[in-house]
């Protein structure tokens, strides 16, 4: 070999090497983006918390008994405490960047206790309580304590006062309960319209259909639908879907029941597709010792090939739950961009994946907490897909 | 009289079963074929309710607005939309043209990229390594476009605007037909190398040997021989890669930066494509500016249709060295 050819060997060699080194640097630079940006958020608070933060206005009856707890030793350096009143109050970030004041602890003794809500009279739960957001303190002789002069004035504000007029707070908003209460809702109605046609149809296909012009059509068919874009599937749940559960259901809007089924449409290829993967794997001879011992073809399917075909449904299911999980395009169009607390299946509310693009698409965009949405995405993406991988290679490994 | 008693006669044969067994075949057979109709019936519900929605536009006043002009919605350099602007002055003109530009550059780009890795994973890379970057482009195949979004207006975006300075050009915060092309690329990227790299393996290993055979290095093989061999699946890649650029929405439309006019060829330029398009004036629920993204809809599978049938033809063209 000529040293020339030995120089130009090694620089095509290089180029490959450079080629197959920026797939890794693209996956690290997502990982690290996503996780620097959106770790900062990421506590359980934010999963259990409402996303609408709830407005309260705190009124108060004289005082006659004040509070005598001295400040609990547990209370860090940053917090501000009045030992009048019984409460603690520091500095904090919300979940968009602002600066707030949350309440760190009430005293069992406070008089806060004894507040009463001044916009709703019977609500017998009010109560200000450890992480609500104070957002103002309204006094009957001088200037409002504001959030924006902070927790060390307001609480010398409060403190050397035996009365006030209203505490304004509100629950800290911000959180994505709804958005993941709705994956889920989202993810198992999916799967019970998604599953049973797509396994059925690929039983037909493999089990049943003959082969002929009929059968390659409705093959073809189902076939073109992986080639559709999402967004083209998001417009029929838009024509087809929303429209039949408004007019059938309670429902009045794009809505999760709309989202679902367009999300099963979707699906429908990577069911059939992965069950008779699975269902062409199990060997013939199960299917004609089955036949030869008497039993029909629908005993052979049910009893003899659907079982041995389980890990590769079970694939499919993980697959889909992937693909649900990730999906944006179709479900801005079929189940609508609003972030809901309240969550039923005929109401609007939307999924972790949406709520991401509501995040983006707002001004300014907030793309701490779009991250941290997409790091809990990414970590339940990236189980799912190891695990159908280990279950395929024990599975492939079962008929060899 | 007589043909009705045929009739029935036949009816009879047709469900006539001789035990028990045989009649429960037929009902689970009929009920697993309902199944499979209604899975393949999908598709022509897809066009033919798009469609139907996608018309009204075009045939109806549209509340006094008049009707949508078809050529020149097919041919117009300007979008006006939403409620300031009250007319019907749609077109997309601009935007196929947009669609492709931005697909054929994405294509462009990772083309290459994607080929060499496939080659480096099927032919060069110890296998230890090879299994690693197989899972990454695995993994970056299953990443959610919505995080490619995030990536791109978060960290693509900021670098195209201060790329964009150094040339001193003011790009609009780094939304632009860059962006655009730099996140596309990055979402077909693994797409294209896992289908280059089976097309890659399959290529027999008897042309291989005789490459060798003759002299040639290993690398020239890998180069001359090997990709050449591998081209019509190579070519198939990139149509699936072009497809899925085409049809790309969410993370397109964080970082086109919607341009209602256009086309925008400049890299720098604020662009839309298709489909940041339909996501656009999300509020309406009814109306010309809810209808006309059904017709924008029935645009894009059409742009996709003959973009593929061309791709399609060109590989029967080029594509003559048989791949096993």
């Amino acid at each position: 070999m000529s040293n020339k050819r030995k120089r130009v060997d090694f620089i095509y060699q290089a180029i490959t090497y450079i080629a197959s080194s920026i797939s890794v640097i693209v996956l690290s630079m997502i990982f690290i983006y996503v996780f620097s940006n959106g770790s900062g958020l990421l506590n359980w608070g934010l999963v259990v918390n409402d996303y609408h933060a709830q407005f309260y206005n705190g009124g108060i009856d004289p005082v006659t008994e004040f509070s005598t707890t001295d400040r609990p030793a547990s209370l860090g350096d940053e917090s501000y405490y009045s030992e009048r009143w019984g409460v603690a109050f520091s500095e904090d970030i919300d979940r968009e960047g602002k600066t707030i004041i949350v309440v760190d602890y009430v005293a069992p003794d406070s008089p806060l206790h004894d507040m009463f809500d001044k916009n709703n009279d019977v609500n017998e739960d009010f109560a200000i309580i450890r992480g609500n957001v104070v957002e103002s303190i309204k006094f009957y002789d001088k200037n409002s304590a504001l959030a924006v002069q902070g927790a060390e004035h307001m609480i010398n504000e409060l403190d050397t006062e035996n009365e006030f007029r209203e505490i304004v707070f509100s629950s800290l908003g911000g959180g994505i309960r709804g958005s993941i209460v709705t994956t889920l809702y989202v993810i198992g109605m999916t799967l019970v319209f998604a599953l049973p046609i797509g396994i059925f149809t690929a039983i037909y296909l493999n089990e049943f259909a003959k082969v002929n012009r009929v059968t390659n059509t409705l093959r073809s068919m189902i076939e073109v639908l992986t080639g559709v874009p999402s967004i083209i599937f998001g417009l029929m749940g838009l024509a087809v879907f929303v429209p039949l559960t408004v007019r059938y259901t309670s429902a009045d809007s794009a809505n999760l029941v709309s989202g679902s089924l367009t999300l099963a449409v979707i699906l429908l290829p990577v069911v059939i597709r992965a069950t008779e993967e699975s269902l062409k794997v199990v060997p013939d001879d199960f299917r004609f010792a089955s036949l030869a011992l008497g039993a029909n073809k629908t005993q052979t399917t049910f009893k003899v090939v659907l079982p041995s075909a389980l890990p590769g449904i079970l694939t499919a299911t993980l697959l889909a739950i992937g693909r649900i999980i990730g999906e944006s395009a179709a479900l801005i169009f079929a189940i609508g961009t609003a972030v809901k607390d309240d969550i039923s299946i005929f109401g609007k509310s939307t999924t972790l994946a949406v709520h991401i693009w509501s995040l983006m698409t707002d001004e300014p965009a907030n793309i701490e907490l779009a991250s941290t949405i997409a790091i809990i995405i990414l970590i339940i993406v990236l189980i799912l897909n190891i695990t159908v991988k280990l279950i395929s290679r024990r599975f492939t490994k079962r008929f060899q | 009289m007589e043909y009705i008693k045929n009739l029935k006669d036949k009816l009879k044969d047709a469900f006539h079963f001789n035990s028990k067994k045989e009649r429960t075949d037929a009902v689970v057979r009929g009920f697993f074929l309902l199944a499979t109709v209604l899975s393949a019936s999908f598709i022509i519900v897809i066009v033919f309710f798009i469609a139907l929605e996608g018309m009204i536009p075009f045939v109806t006043d549209n509340d006094g607005l008049g009707r949508v002009d078809l050529v020149r919605f097919l041919t117009g350099t300007t979008w006006l939309e939403g409620t300031a602007f009250q007319s019907n002055l749609y077109a997309v003109g601009f935007i196929i043209v947009n669609t492709l530009y931005i697909a054929f550059l994405s294509l462009l780009l990772s083309m290459p990229i994607g080929v060499l890795t496939a080659l480096f994973i099927a032919k060069i890379a110890p296998k230890r390594i090879a299994e690693v970057l197989r899972t990454v482009v695995e993994l970056l195949a299953a990443i959610p476009s919505i995080v490619y979004g995030l990536f791109g207006s978060g960290l693509i975006i900021v670098f195209v605007y201060n790329f964009a300075k150094l040339f001193g050009v003011q790009s609009k915060g780094g939304n632009s037909v860059l962006a655009t092309v730099l996140v596309l690329s990055l979402m077909i990227l693994p797409t294209i190398t896992a289908l280059s790299e089976v097309a890659i393996r399959s290529v027999g290993k008897d042309i291989e040997h005789g490459s060798l055979a003759l002299g040639a290095t290993r690398t020239q093989t890998n180069f001359k021989v090997v990709l050449t061999s591998a081209k019509s699946g190579i070519f198939t890649a990139a149509i699936l890669g072009v497809g899925r650029a085409l049809g790309e929405a969410t993370a397109v439309s964080l970082v086109a930066g919607n341009a209602r006019s256009g086309p925008s060829l400049g890299f720098f330029q604020t662009t839309s494509t298709l489909t940041s398009t339909m996501l656009q004036g999300l509020k309406e629920t009814i109306g010309i500016d809810y209808d006309i993204r059904f017709s924008v809809g029935i645009v894009l599978m059409i742009v996709i249709l003959i973009t593929n049938m061309t791709l399609n033809f060109i590989k029967r063209k080029v594509g003559n060295v048989d791949v096993k």
